[in-house]
């Protein structure tokens, strides 16, 4: 996998030049998977793709966009994974991916390069407030991992989880929250939250309810990552976000900072100060249209195909989400990141289509398996 | 939020509603009676408001292509005609109340049609007004009725129930709405506690569930999930039954195949493979043209459907899925040419499966399907219409329509092979 090795070299994880390694380092990946694993050769095969389709840059889309289903549906591998972590299943059904030691090697450089270039890493000890899962060795979904591998990027003094697992089942303590951000008012050391919007965001509606405002040591951030997952209908606009966080708790929309990512494509997007999610080097995003598939240009609304060549493991170099997205032309931010970002406008809808027929067919499936 | 004596609260008041409602239920109960005469009447009028347009905005906003359909459709079920219709066709043939009766062992005794009690009915979200409907048919045979609202609903059921309760306050005391999500195990075992019957609509797992947590002895009134097709009976003569053809493409577009009664599969007369190959030569544009008029202005829905056809696709590919000899694909749908003949699920969105049934086989592969078989679409010369219809009907099909009315509501049909308002009510005898 030199060509990965070289692609996840980039100095600059928003590299604009970086179409060569990338092009080089999908085929190679593209070859592994179409070798090694049984089911992506017979798409290949049957899309008629082979590793001569891919010659430019602009052949990308041509790569078989495997859609986030397939992968919850079948279980798809290329090699033994090191490591295997789950999507959070909001609908029900998860998909597991499984991740080789290259892969995480290229996750562990890309993660350090792009915390780095946004002012994360630090070493400054600070709390952690997390509102997300607390890691259980039943929980295998990437969100919690991700949650806890932020605390990472600056020491941590002690991590406090919003979820916990109790009886069986998680819970969110949201007093138990409040009242340890109460003691840390007069702490030396900063504070970071990582976690859920939604948690993020009830917490401090709480907390402003009550009138209760903590000025954060200078240096203290918000770190949101996991998406609105159930609480679609609370979203609110990313404005109020900001105004609350700096009334609340006196942190500035600078020093907040969202993270997007998939199991499926384990990619860091991280946003500018702008909150502008721009395609890291390691990544390329096709907006495709909602009805043909076929690749629609910058600025369309369309289903948002994500491709990274970074996982020999497991064949999610082209990874079709569930999310409707647009992507802008870098310029348009006016951060001084070139590449493109990408926005999220929401999910395919319904999410699940409830339908009768398809549960007849599952207890079809049941008395077959009896 | 919930619905309780006449007022919308809180979720965040659940606790306190569910620990009232016991002793105001058995209030009811024991107290009063609910006239059918008076839920007639706040169902007609509810049906006429929605006929006169009250309700047009709320239409609108519903993900279906045909709020009108919808309207109409909602405006004939609620009349008084098909309510009196319903209530005579489902409860004729019960002993009429206040019944006396010799018997050589009991000298007389006085038989009455009572309701169940009270009812928990917990409502699926495939069909939009589907909760209101269930709990309309809980109100006519006079039960108490305990709603838990589907996830997936938007509002509608709460907005149509508030305005029955408005036009027949004595309603109040048997409607009762929450949207406690499925989750909530221990707030749906205290609802069901309360009652004397479960109405289920959904899938085996739903089933599972609430089984498990229904109280020893409640009556589990199981709506289940069933498979729909349609039958070609003449696979030589297609020319002349391009206007059936054209209903039945109607009907998969405007369903989306979503329906226990909706089209799986389009099964020929005909042993032969070429047949199949040549319909889906002459079907695909039907259905194609059908597909664009029903196509969705919302581009989240199309994208979902987009994407279940190419994940279906991508199935197909690595054989996980199903043995198909070859595709027809259109740009919005997919007919898919399959080597056995077996009644299952398509993909569905507009891609529908094509296979042989000779007539002689018709037996033995619906019997394999038996239970959970609802409607066959029958296309075929008029004088032949019995005899296929008769053998649907031998082999266990419930419902036996033409190509296009597959989905229809007919005046008085019954659910399923079964009258459900027969499932509501209990007889009692009284000795004098």
């Amino acid at each position: 996998m030199k060509h990965r090795r070289c692609l996840f070299s980039v100095k600059n994880p928003y590299d604009t030049q970086s179409d060569d390694a990338f092009i080089n380092a999908a085929k190679e990946n593209f070859l592994y998977h179409y070798e090694h694993c049984k089911d992506y050769r017979k798409i290949a095969d049957g899309l008629g793709i082979s590793a001569q389709t891919f010659r430019t840059i602009d052949d990308i889309p041509q790569l078989p966009c495997l859609p986030t289903l397939l992968f919850k549906r079948h279980h798809l591998k290329s090699a033994s994974a090191l490591f295997k972590a789950t999507s959070s299943g909001t609908s029900g059904n998860f998909s597991e991916i499984g991740f080789d030691i290259g892969g995480l090697l290229g996750a562990l450089i890309m993660s350090c390069k792009i915390m780095h270039r946004r002012g994360l890493i630090s070493l400054i000890p600070c709390h952690y407030i997390v509102m997300g899962y607390k890691p259980h060795r039943g929980n295998r979904t990437a969100v919690t991992k991700t949650a806890f591998g932020a605390t990472l990027f600056a020491p941590a003094i002690r991590r406090r989880y919003i979820l916990k697992y109790q009886n069986g089942a998680y819970s969110p303590d949201f007093e138990g929250i409040i009242s340890a951000l109460k003691k840390l008012d007069n702490s030396f050391f900063p504070v970071r939250f990582m976690g859920f919007p939604s948690y993020t965001f009830f917490l401090m509606k709480m907390l402003d309810e009550r009138n209760i405002h903590i000025k954060l040591k200078k240096g203290s951030k918000i770190m949101l990552g996991g998406g609105w997952k159930q609480f679609y209908a609370e979203q609110v606009d990313k404005a109020s976000f900001y105004q609350l966080a700096e009334k609340v708790f006196g942190v500035h929309d600078k020093d907040i900072v969202e993270f997007f990512g998939a199991v499926e494509h384990p990619i860091l997007y991280c946003d500018c100060p702008n909150h502008h999610f721009h395609v890291p080097a390691y990544s390329r995003v096709v907006i495709r249209d909602a009805d043909t598939l076929n690749p629609v240009p910058e600025g369309t609304v369309g289903l948002v195909n994500l491709i990274t060549p970074m996982v020999s493991a497991t064949p999610i170099l082209s990874v079709m989400t569930d999310d409707l997205g647009v992507l802008h032309s870098g310029s348009q931010c006016g951060c001084g990141i070139q590449t493109p970002y990408l926005e999220i406008i929401g999910r395919v809808a319904p999410t699940e289509i409830k339908t009768c027929a398809a549960g007849a067919a599952d207890i079809l499936k049941t008395s077959q398996e009896l | 939020m919930i619905l309780y004596r006449g007022e919308l609260f809180d979720s965040a008041e659940q606790e306190r509603i569910l620990t009232e409602m016991e002793p105001y239920i058995n209030c009811t109960l024991s107290e009063k009676t609910l006239p059918t005469a008076k839920v007639v009447a706040a169902i007609d009028q509810l049906g006429k408001e929605i006929a006169a347009g009250n309700y047009d905005g709320l239409l609108d906003s519903l993900q279906t292509d045909n709020p009108r359909r919808y309207k109409m459709l909602a405006a004939t079920m609620l009349s008084r005609e098909n309510l009196e219709f319903k209530l005579k066709t489902e409860l004729c043939g019960l002993i009429p109340c206040n019944t006396v009766s010799q018997s050589g062992i009991v000298s007389s005794v006085q038989t009455k049609t009572m309701p169940l009690g009270v009812l928990f009915h917990i409502a699926a979200g495939n069909m939009d007004g589907l909760p209101a409907f269930s709990l309309a048919e809980g109100l006519l045979t006079g039960n108490v009725n305990i709603l838990k609202l589907p996830q997936a609903d938007n509002g509608i059921s709460l907005e149509i129930i508030s305005r029955l309760i408005a036009i027949e306050p004595a309603l109040k005391d048997y409607i009762f709405v929450f949207d406690t999500p499925s989750t909530d195990l221990t707030a749906m075992q205290r609802m069901a506690k309360m009652a004397d019957g479960i109405c289920i609509w959904g899938g085996e797992a739903a089933v599972k569930a609430v089984r498990s947590l229904a109280p020893t002895g409640a009556k589990l009134i199981e709506w289940g999930h069933k498979l729909g097709f349609c039958y070609i009976a003449e696979a030589s003569n297609l020319e002349n039954i391009k206007s059936e053809l054209a209903a039945l493409a109607e009907h998969i577009a405007a369903t989306r195949q979503l329906l226990c009664s909706s089209c799986q599969t389009i099964f020929l007369n005909t042993e032969n493979e070429a047949d199949l190959h040549k319909f889906c030569e002459l079907f695909l544009p039907i259905l194609e043209a059908a597909a664009a008029k029903h196509r969705s202005g919302n581009i989240g829905e199309r994208a979902y459907m987009t994407l279940m056809r190419h994940t279906e696709y991508l199935e197909e590919l690595i054989g996980q899925s199903h043995d198909t000899v070859s595709e027809y694909r259109g740009s919005s749908c997919r007919l898919l040419v399959r080597s056995d003949s077996e009644l299952e699920l398509s993909p569905m969105m507009c891609s529908v499966l094509v296979k042989r049934l000779p007539q002689k086989k018709i037996m033995p592969v619906l019997r394999r399907k038996k239970g959970l078989l609802q409607t066959a679409g029958l296309i075929c010369a008029p004088e032949d219409r019995a005899t296929f219809a008769e053998l649907f009907a031998r082999c266990g099909i419930t419902r036996v329509t033409t190509a296009g009315n597959m989905s229809a509501y007919f005046n008085g049909e019954a659910h399923d092979g079964e009258y459900a308002l027969r499932r509501y009510v209990r007889i009692v005898d009284i000795e004098l």
